[in-house]
């Protein structure tokens, strides 16, 4: 079982909520999405393990037993093309769960016209994987789901 | 064994939207599909959205897509049309 921690602080709202159906429709895999308090902010590592992708909009933390988890820091903000974002970690580094890992600024994001809800997101979970999913305020370290 | 080429349109690579919907479709797949880069290394499990983000293809990349048994080049027609979407 897999205890995966809130990234950001902020509300829990939802897969359904993120305006983006790629994720809304669970396509990416089960999880939440937390809506970001607005303000300069740093999004931590949701879990324990190695950092396999790091975008600054995006990354991917894979913990020992394989399991990814993806957390992505807005909707399209790819476009922004690292505009905003500051690396707090190196692909490839181990880091702990709750290490800072990409500082940035949701207000900013919502300035540009784009949504900075952060989808949060089981890869290759099955229906059913994730449980116990958190709803409504989160302080970034905070239980969010878990994944068994 | 079928095989297809296809060069990756999208601006973001093979993640995200691309990545999700080449996923979802090679999930509904009944035999084993993989997917390398044409340019080497290991293939990787075409129904794991993990493996496909971290073979990390860039737009403009070309990957070699394979899978056997009936129904086979259909599956692959369909792969190499959502991978080489713009």
């Amino acid at each position: 079982m897999t205890t995966v921690l809130a990234p950001v602080e902020g509300a829990a709202v939802g897969l359904a909520a993120v305006p983006d159906p790629v994720f809304s429709a669970g396509m990416v895999g089960p999880g939440t999405a937390i809506d970001p308090l607005r303000g300069p902010g740093k999004a931590v590592a949701p879990i324990a393990g190695k950092i396999m992708k790091l975008h600054p909009h995006a990354y991917v933390i894979v913990g020992d037993d394989g399991k990814g988890v993806l957390v992505h820091l807005g909707i399209d903000t790819v476009q922004l093309k690292g505009k905003g974002f500051q690396l707090l970690a190196a692909e490839g580094d181990r880091v702990s769960a709750g290490q800072p890992v990409v500082s940035w600024d949701p207000a900013a994001v919502e300035a540009g016209g784009r949504s900075p809800v952060c989808p949060v997101v089981a890869l290759d979970a099955v229906a059913g994987a994730v449980t116990d999913v958190a709803r409504g305020a989160v302080h970034a370290g905070d239980e969010l789901f878990r994944w068994t | 064994m079928g095989e297809r080429k296809a060069t990756v349109a999208a601006e973001v690579g093979l993640h995200a939207r691309p990545a999700a919907t080449f996923v979802q479709t090679a999930m509904k797949a009944p035999m084993d599909i993989r997917v390398a880069k044409v340019t080497g290394g290991e293939p990787v499990n075409g129904k794991s959205i993990l493996q496909i983000m971290a073979l990390d293809v860039r737009q403009g990349e070309t990957i070699v897509i394979t899978a056997e048994g009936e129904g086979a080049e259909e599956v692959l027609d369909q792969l190499a049309s959502i991978a080489s979407t713009p």
